[in-house]
């Protein structure tokens, strides 16, 4: 028995591992307009990096969260380098540079599926599996009895899996320090002139390309930290972060492309409607429904552009409270 | 008699090259000529397929209904479902727990009536179609005001429920284990239901080919591609932009899903997993910006490439195996991933680039314009 119900806890881990996700796909799209179709599999290389770390060299999976942040960090940066800046400066629209990322996805797919081959045919016995990986049993546990009997609550046996506390805490600090980041620094501030106008920010002095290259950086290294946490609350395997890329797709559209916050409520809201929404819609519908999980994030992104196609984050809500105002009072 | 390996092999290849030309062209009318960025393909190709799936063994079993056969209904189903069917009505109810079964029984009256099996497949086709139409309709409905790279996210999206369905409601397409689909060609006897399959690919591809280049050098060709070029000056011309949008879309999605039940009924099966995004959205994207869009040539060219090239890798598989350190499955999106960057890189335009459309030629216009000139206003 848990401090919350296993239902709440993998909503709550689901939703922070969102939130990173759709950060860092918003935030590339902000800087070089690119929806990025390879940003799942970012993730799925972070699932190799715990995989490999806390499997084969008995690690702590948490050392993979760093090292999962550079190594995704630096595939991304590859692809921006190698391939789409390039091909922006010959001129290539969106629809090329998008096409390139479904491209460099195949490569990352092929790569990850050859080192999961040679994971079994190598060291099988070690790794046990290494197409469906669910590594809870690595995860430390939190007991927050010390902290109940503070409380004067019941003590007995209330631990949590690890990932609950470090997962959300992650991304909250991770959040908070892109949020620093974008406005505090004198490179943040440079980041954004280069997204609101790339070549004004260019007669100034920014260096623009160099804050693209740094968000592709820091948005990769975003999903391989999400990726390198996912083993340890759910099942992973190769095709992880391809199933994954819809709700991130979702969760962005939902809080609205055009605002890096507006990506972090989309994660917030999607992420708890699929996994709660789920359990609820089971509750009254029977058990058959649980396969169509996928379909939550679907319906919520179309019903958002249906009625607010500019996402959450573009509403005008104080419009929508004036309009209840006259209402009232005529 | 049996047809040799190789032969097989190429007429696999040429079934798959017509159906793939089906989807490229289709999708070629929605990005190239349109510039819709069409990223959900796979959900009327898996709506096609499904349908052929779920449609054509329920059919034939009402068409015996209504002229009933005259032996008397006897079914085994085996130890799955354990009974004896000795009634069409049940045959229909147990349609999907004794597939197998009820789509042998089937398969005997489609292999002594032409008509019949003709009959099956005309209306298969033609529901895959109107199905295509009313999927491309919902599924765009709440995008199609969104612009470029937001409308691809929102299709690509959108193009994963039917997956989703088709994988866990047995109903349709059995679910997690598949279906089996009555052998609309059997009349053509053993192997040789691969080649009466492969030449109605063939045909329908040709027709679709045929109408593509007919569409985009009529005055709607010219419209549509005004429309991607330039969406503002389009209206200002009193074009209704959204509308001629969704009516493209619908279009192209018909056409994709008869090809989706024209790969079903070709390979006798479906499963709900083969229909993924892979396959069926990123290929065809593959293929044609690997051709050169808004140019169905292009459209033929790239998708030959890309089938010959990838059955080829299947084909040699074995002596592949010994040259590449790793499994052959992962060497063709390995290659496919390199060659699509190479391309983009240094030939974004593709193999074959589009070509400025043609007008009349000069004399003819002349005399058009004197014609004009000369004739009294009225």
């Amino acid at each position: 028995m848990g401090l919350v119900e296993p239902l709440f806890r993998d909503a709550i881990i689901y939703s922070s591992l969102l939130v990173m996700l759709s950060t860092g796909l918003t935030f590339t799209y902000l800087t070089t307009r690119v929806p990025n179709f390879s940003h799942g599999s970012f993730a799925t290389l972070g699932i190799y990096t715990t995989l490999t770390l806390g499997m084969l060299f008995r690690l702590n999976p948490y050392l993979s969260a760093p090292v999962a942040f550079i190594i995704s960090g630096l595939v991304a940066l590859t692809m921006y380098l190698a391939v789409l800046n390039p091909l922006a400066s010959r001129g290539a629209g969106y629809l090329q540079l998008m096409i390139a990322t479904i491209a460099f996805e195949f490569l990352i797919f092929s790569f990850i599926n050859i080192y999961a081959d040679y994971l079994t045919a190598n060291f099988g016995a070690i790794v046990e599996q290494a197409r469906t990986i669910f590594l809870r049993k690595l995860d430390l546990r939190v007991d927050f009895g010390p902290l109940a009997q503070v409380l004067g609550m019941r003590a007995a046996g209330l631990d949590e899996p690890a990932i609950f506390i470090i997962a959300p805490a992650t991304t909250l600090a991770s959040v908070v320090l892109l949020h620093i980041l974008l406005t505090k620094t004198k490179f943040g501030t440079g980041m954004r002139a280069a997204i609101e106008n790339p070549p004004l920010a260019e007669t100034v002095g920014i260096n623009v390309r160099r804050a693209y290259a740094v968000s592709w950086f820091i948005s990769g290294g975003l999903a391989g930290v999400s990726g390198s946490f996912w083993p340890l609350a759910f099942l992973g395997g190769t095709e992880t972060g391809s199933f994954l890329l819809v709700s991130i797709f979702a969760a962005s559209i939902v809080g609205g492309l055009n605002n890096l916050y507006g990506a972090m409520l989309g994660g917030t809201v999607i992420g708890p409607a699929e996994i709660l929404g789920t359990a609820e819609l089971s509750s009254v519908f029977g058990s058959w429904i649980i396969p169509y999980r996928p379909a939550i994030p679907l319906a919520a992104m179309a019903v958002t552009l249906l009625f607010a196609p500019q996402g959450l984050t573009g509403m005008r809500w104080i419009h929508i409270v004036r309009l209840r105002g006259y209402g009232s009072s005529s | 008699m049996a047809l040799p390996l190789e032969a097989l092999f190429l007429f696999d290849v040429a079934a798959l090259l017509g159906v793939y030309l089906i989807i490229t062209v289709s999708l070629n009318i929605e990005y190239g000529y349109t510039g819709i960025p069409h990223f959900g393909k796979v959900l009327t190709v898996a709506g096609g397929a499904f349908l052929a799936g779920a449609l054509p063994g329920r059919l034939g079993l009402l068409i015996l209904q209504i002229f009933p056969p005259s032996e008397a209904v006897r079914i085994d189903c085996g130890v799955a479902a354990g009974r004896v069917i000795t009634s069409i009505d049940e045959a229909l109810n147990l349609y999907i727990p004794c597939n197998v079964g009820v789509v042998d029984w089937l398969n005997r009256f489609l292999a002594s009536n032409i008509g019949f099996a003709l009959t099956v497949i005309l209306a298969t086709l033609i529901a895959a179609g109107l199905f295509g139409a009313f999927l491309g309709f919902i599924s765009s409905y709440p995008g199609i005001r969104l612009r470029g790279d937001y409308l691809a996210m929102v299709l690509l999206a959108m193009g994963e429920i039917l997956r989703i369905i088709g994988y866990n409601y047995e109903p349709l397409v059995g679910g997690t284990l598949g279906i089996s689909l009555p052998n609309v060609f059997a009349w053509a006897g053993g192997e040789f239901r691969f080649i009466v399959a492969t030449a109605l690919i063939l045909l329908v591809a040709l027709g679709v080919y045929l109408y593509a280049e007919l569409l985009v050098r009529s005055p709607l060709g010219r419209l549509l591609r005004a429309v991607r070029d330039n969406e503002v000056t389009a209206e200002s011309l009193g074009k209704d932009v959204t509308s001629l949008r969704m009516k493209t879309l619908v279009v192209g999605s018909a056409i994709s899903a008869i090809a989706g039940c024209l790969y079903a009924l070709y390979t006798g099966g479906v499963i709900a997993t083969t229909y993924n995004r892979v396959s069926w959205t990123f290929w065809p994207w593959v293929m044609v910006i690997m051709g050169g869009t808004a140019n169905n040539v292009g459209a033929l060219a790239g998708t030959s490439a890309f089938v010959v090239f990838r059955q080829l890798i299947i084909f040699y598989k074995d002596r592949l195996a010994g040259i590449v350190p790793f499994n052959v499955v992962w060497l063709d999106t390995l290659i496919l991933g390199l060659v699509l960057i190479v391309i983009l890189l240094y030939r974004p335009e593709g193999i074959i680039p589009e070509k400025p459309s043609l007008t009349l030629r000069r004399e003819k216009l002349l005399k058009l314009i004197s014609a004009s000139e000369t004739k009294p206003r009225e």
